[in-house]
């Protein structure tokens, strides 16, 4: 196979398989706490980061990712106040990032250049620096889901049956937004600033509706980011496509097919169920007072003091 | 004994206090009903004592227990959001994750929890449903699920916001009984906001009535007590 003969292939993959499995991780709760825009939005900031640092002449990589941070923790904090249409905070943030972006673009004609390879992605873009960055990311994004995965789903199910039941929900929010802000950063030069969500959003997407259950969901989505990323980066090595674009295209088809698939197995399948959901009768509570002994009956009286 | 108090609290959402000097006392191991009329600031009363809202003045106070750590509180609310959407979880999963509130976030799930797990889905007669999809179930069966995921955590004090909505007479009968169990065969803490109060009055123990203060505001309280309960369990 002459594809990986080339170092930056061997690297791509490397990076685009960690980016794969973290990104549709982190993706599902995203979509189902309501912030799959997030990852769109922190994108967008980071691009400012990269724009500040190319100006003031650090390495954009490091620029995006600190203002990604940043990003992440202030939406997290403007989505507070704006309770109930969090997505305020959203737009808000992302028209300030894109904005500066541009504007800090005009200012140095050189970035225009290097811009398009964050825009779109680049496989080439990925320097072993930046397969250290994503490494890292790779590395804290698994410790934190593994220790933190069940006040996270208690988190994602109901924040205040959460807080109530001793999840410090805050911090478990923000940290949360920080590591997205880092996997959105670490994503930025493989699959490029524009499809950044679509990585964290259409396996997402598609697992949600396949999947029974909260864990066969994180793995459908991981599953599918994997095969999504491996097919995109091959063809995009062969056909000479942008590789960001074109693992979109194939998680869009994937999910597409997929949802065209389930709607012709429900057709099929309609007549043989009909439906019918088993409601369990309402009699059951009667069985365990059944089951008790009765001797212990409360003599209630209420009064009513006024 | 006392379990948890409100003393003089103010509250409101903006400018106007909904709750004004609102004081009431809940006694560990008793069923009490919060009741009143729509608006009352029931379940802004509930929150209050629960710690999501913090008043603008006045006490509220949870007692510790002899361990010096704070009660467990299973709490079912009105409404859960996730619900509406296709959220992908199966009934057992939900229920269990009740349980990890108290494994905290590495202590296995064992034979006992599963136990656990088993008893409060039968106990609400969800059992058989466990391997369903929540966001598949009817509105009286996602109550269910709550109230077993509620009890699945082993709570001392259960507070439910109008429970009862959505289910049939029997239902609500056998709800009330389950409740009445817990407090006296575990010896916890049943504090409901409810409107059926013809009905949930036998089991009860105690009514807090929220009532409309002459000249304004919700705020008045009047607490209907019952002697009997004070006295030690036989």
């Amino acid at each position: 196979m002459g594809m990986f003969d080339y170092e930056f292939m061997q690297r791509a993959f490397w990076a685009g398989g960690m980016i794969a499995v973290i990104a549709p991780l982190l993706g599902v709760y995203l979509v189902l706490r309501r912030q799959v825009l997030m990852a769109d939005t922190l994108s967008h900031v980071s691009l400012a980061g990269v724009a500040i640092g190319a100006v003031l002449g650090f390495n954009p990589s490091i620029g995006g990712f600190i203002v990604a941070l940043l990003g992440a923790l202030i939406i997290e904090r403007l989505r507070r106040n704006f309770r109930g249409y969090g997505e305020v905070s959203v737009a808000v943030i992302m028209t300030g990032g894109l904005a500066l972006a541009l504007v800090l673009m005009s200012m140095s004609s050189s970035l225009t250049r290097s811009f398009s390879s964050y825009l779109f992605g680049s496989i080439v873009a990925v320097s072993s620096t930046q397969l250290w960055i994503i490494g890292t990311v790779f590395a804290l994004v698994i410790i934190y889901w593994v220790t933190m995965r069940r006040p996270l789903y208690n988190l994602t199910f109901d924040e205040e049956t959460a807080q109530i039941g001793g999840t410090h929900v805050r911090w478990l929010s923000q940290t949360f937004a920080v590591l997205t802000g880092m996997t959105v950063a670490a994503a930025m030069p493989i699959v490029g600033v524009l499809l950044v969500s679509a990585l964290m959003a259409l396996p997402a997407a598609l697992a949600l509706r396949f999947a029974k259950g909260f864990t066969s969901a994180l793995v459908i989505a991981v599953a599918i980011g994997l095969i999504g990323m491996f097919g995109g980066l091959t063809t995009s090595y062969y056909v000479n496509t942008p590789p960001g674009a074109t693992v979109a295209l194939l998680l869009l088809t994937f999910l597409l097919v997929g949802m065209g698939i389930q709607r012709i197995y429900y057709r099929l399948n309609r007549n043989k169920n009909d439906g019918y959901a088993p409601d369990i009768d309402s009699r059951r509570f009667w069985q365990r007072q059944n089951r008790s002994e009765q001797n212990s009956k409360v003599k209630t009286q209420v009064l009513n003091k006024r | 004994m006392l379990l948890a108090s409100m003393q003089d609290v103010i509250f409101g959402y903006d400018r106007e206090p909904v709750v004004n000097r609102l004081s009431m006392e809940i006694y560990s191991n008793e069923f009490l009903a919060l009741s009143g009329p729509n608006g009352a600031a029931k379940t802004t009363s509930l929150k209050l004592l629960l710690g999501i809202l913090k008043p603008w003045s006045g006490q509220v106070q949870i007692k510790r227990n002899e361990k010096g750590s704070k009660p467990v509180i299973g709490y079912v609310p009105q409404q859960v959001s996730s619900f509406n959407s296709g959220f992908p979880s199966t009934v057992y999963e939900l229920v269990r994750s009740g349980c990890h509130m108290n494994l905290g976030l590495f202590r296995r799930f064992g034979a006992q929890q599963a136990q656990l797990v088993q008893s409060s889905l039968e106990a609400v007669g969800m059992w058989e449903l466990r391997d369903r999809k929540i966001g598949e179930l009817s509105g009286g069966q996602k109550q269910r699920v709550c109230i077993a995921r509620a009890l699945a955590q082993e709570p001392d004090v259960l507070i439910l916001d109008e429970p009862t909505t959505g289910m049939d007479l029997e239902s609500r009968k056998g709800f009330y009984e389950l409740m009445r169990h817990h407090v006296q065969k575990h010896g916890r803490t049943v504090v409901m906001v409810t409107h059926g109060l013809e009905e949930a009055e036998p089991y009860l123990d105690r009514i807090i009535r929220l009532e409309r203060e002459e000249g304004g505001g919700w705020a008045c309280l009047t607490t209907s007590s019952c002697s009997a309960r004070f006295g030690p369990e036989e």
